[in-house]
């Protein structure tokens, strides 16, 4: 464990939403943090609850329906679950700001690309007009946008999707955040888009030291791009390690199952898939939600197992009774 | 092996209008001069970004747009010569399966019905065999007999697309163009619909047009591969040739940019620079050009023709003249 407090760090969150007949939890008690300068991953499948995770730390959830039940979200040691709506809106979009998965959706069209980046600055700095403008375009050049004197009194429309999610980047990093939030950013973009977007991430963040949380269900992105890594499933952190671990060595079953269902680099065989789907957030079996698709069943996975540290020394984490030994002889 | 689908110097231009009663258009040329052939029992890979035709190519393979120029032949008989009856009749040798398993599926329609309708329109079930003909199907693409009477909504999308592969197998087809079928799925259930349709194709020997963004997939389940950009069909070879020893300066850039699931084994980060070009004004010359690491001079003024490199492996670009 590192002696400096994280910079973010996620106590035993839940969030839950009121449906017609009940509460359904989209988050179940997850616990994790992100380091300084640190790209953390987030993956799982749809409706694991990642982005949830997201919206909580920067409170977009809408209350009703939604409603945190239990858990902190400390930030630079404040917790941003107990601040008033006021000061929450000074953290978003200046120390903590959010590129989402639709760059062509989240432009408002009536817009120029100027207007919408130079809001995030004007909202949290108080510059004059020429100075917001000078700062818009060494963002627009910062985000690699060819020619910027002219994109800058352009409207979303005439941008293609890759330099829509550069503007989107540009409006995000305007007041040099301390933790950026990036949910999906590359899914609705071409491979070779994709690669420039994650460039661009990547070089950002070694120059301004600034953290990542980077949620994504591409396995690949997160091998070449992320320093750790926690693996979700049905609103649980069911497995959390660096990359390197995590790839060499997966532990729990449905980490183990999602990178066997991978196409391999040179195999042509039989893909190992997970038998079933993802159970639906309001029946969730009792225990392990991963049970009834896991091979590795046994009956004492009908109770949750905790979240614990497998070796001494070591930071990868596992939610799975499998290595219930191992676990207590680090106790 | 013989040929199944044949296609000739295929061309689609949409016509746009600049306004409402402006006589300027503009034309996409969405599809420019295709070629290409598929032989019985193989499954074909056609990869290409976003807007580079992939999909309007499948759609006219079976008929479904009609091209602007061109020839589809469809075991020696050409699709688009043939009068509605004789077409008709051909049809449910040649099915399609969609990307998304959400809009695809009527949602006022049981299971049951989306699945047999086609075989009733086609006269090749009635009402006294459908229901048993109905289970088999449902049973060859692993649905449960108990969801017959059930809704598309109360289904997940790997579900879905199942009903969705169901649907274009009822009519046992020869030919089947799936476009983009797993890209909408979690990643654990694509693996599954990846293993079915494999499953399928071996045991009934269907002729299979795989198109995908995800090379990754293509590289798995294709015996052979297109690269398509702009339009026009940059490459193909064997896919494990294409894989190892890719000759277009695009196909590269497309391997080199798909992330390694090995933290250990880095990009070579020869990423693209840029954009693809709108369609509506496509570059001169060679249309990758403007992105290419080694263009010449000769790309920017002089297009490329299709080269033999060696046999099954063709290429478009001027470095290999």
């Amino acid at each position: 464990m590192p002696t400096t407090t994280p910079l973010l760090q996620i106590e035993n969150l839940t969030t839950s939403f009121q449906t017609n007949d009940s509460a359904v939890q989209a988050v179940r008690g997850v616990s994790l943090h992100v380091n300084h300068a640190e790209i953390l991953a987030i993956v799982g499948e749809s409706g694991c609850g990642k982005s949830v995770t997201a919206l909580s730390i920067l409170r977009l959830i809408p209350i009703p329906p939604g409603r945190f039940e239990s858990g902190e979200i400390k930030f630079n040691n404040q917790d941003l679950l107990n601040l008033s709506e006021a000061d929450m809106q000074k953290v978003r979009g200046n120390d903590i700001s959010m590129i989402f998965q639709e760059p062509m959706t989240s432009l408002n069209p009536i817009f120029t690309i100027g207007d919408q980046i130079g809001e995030a600055i004007i909202q949290h700095q108080n510059t004059t007009k020429g100075e917001t403008r000078k700062q818009t375009l060494e963002l627009l050049y910062k985000v690699s946008i060819a020619s910027p004197e002219i994109r800058i009194d352009q409207y979303p429309h005439e941008l293609s999707g890759g330099m829509k999610q550069r503007v989107m980047i540009a409006i995000a990093i305007a007041c040099r955040p301390s933790l950026l939030i990036a949910d999906e950013p590359t899914t609705a973009l071409d491979v070779t888009i994709q690669a420039q977007i994650l460039n661009l991430l990547s070089s950002l963040k070694q120059e301004s030291e600034m953290s990542i949380l980077l949620i994504t269900h591409n396995l690949g992105i997160v091998a070449q791009f992320a320093d750790r890594v926690t693996v979700m499933y049905s609103g649980k952190i069911v497995e959390e390690a660096s990359v390197d671990s995590l790839f060499e060595s997966p532990m729990h079953p449905y980490t183990r199952g999602l990178l066997n269902s991978l196409p391999k680099e040179d195999n042509k065989s039989k893909l190992e898939s997970i038998p079933g789907s993802v159970p639906h957030p309001a029946y969730l079996p009792q225990g392990c939600a991963f049970h009834p698709r896991c091979k590795d069943a046994m009956p004492r996975c009908q109770k949750q197992p905790p979240l614990s540290n497998l070796k001494k020394e070591s930071t990868h984490k596992v939610a799975c009774w499998l290595y219930e030994e191992c676990v207590k002889e680090v106790r | 092996m013989t040929t199944m689908i044949s296609i000739r110097s295929l061309k689609k231009h949409f016509f746009i209008h600049d306004g409402f009663l402006s006589r300027n258009t503009k034309t996409v040329k969405a599809v420019d001069g295709v070629s290409l052939d598929i032989d019985h029992g193989e499954i074909l890979g056609l990869v290409g970004e976003s807007g580079c035709g992939k999909t309007t190519l499948g759609r006219m393979s079976i008929n479904l747009i009609e091209p602007t120029s061109g020839e589809v032949f469809f075991d020696r008989v050409n699709i688009l010569k043939l009068d509605k009856q004789s077409l008709n009749k051909l049809r449910p040798k040649m099915q399609i399966i969609f990307q998304d398993p959400f809009s695809s599926l009527n949602p006022r329609f049981t299971v049951e019905r989306i699945i047999g309708e086609a075989m009733m329109v086609h006269g090749l079930a009635d009402k006294s065999n459908l229901r048993s003909k109905i289970t088999e199907i449902m049973q060859k693409v692993g649905l449960p007999n108990s969801f017959m009477n059930r809704y598309p909504h109360e289904f997940s999308g790997g579900q879905r697309q199942r009903i969705g592969i169901a649907r274009a197998l009822s009519l046992s087809p020869r030919y089947l163009v799936c476009d983009e079928p797993v890209s909408a799925l979690d990643v654990s259930i694509q693996a599954q619909i990846i293993n079915l349709l494999q499953e399928l194709q071996e045991k009934e020997n269907i002729t299979i047009l795989f198109i995908s963004h995800d090379l990754n997939v293509v590289k798995h389940l294709s015996h052979r591969t297109a690269v398509m950009y702009l339009g026009q069909i940059v490459e193909t070879a064997p896919t494990e040739i294409l894989n190892k020893d890719a000759a277009h300066p695009y196909t590269r850039a497309l391997l080199a940019a798909k992330p390694s699931t090995n933290p250990k084994k880095t990009n070579n980060h020869v990423s693209l620079s840029g954009d693809v070009p709108s369609p509506l004004n496509p570059p001169s010359g060679c249309h990758f050009h403007t992105r290419c690491p080694e263009a010449m001079d000769r790309c920017k003024t002089e297009k490329p023709t299709t080269l033999e490199l060696a046999k099954e492996h063709t290429v478009k670009c001027h470095l290999y003249n």
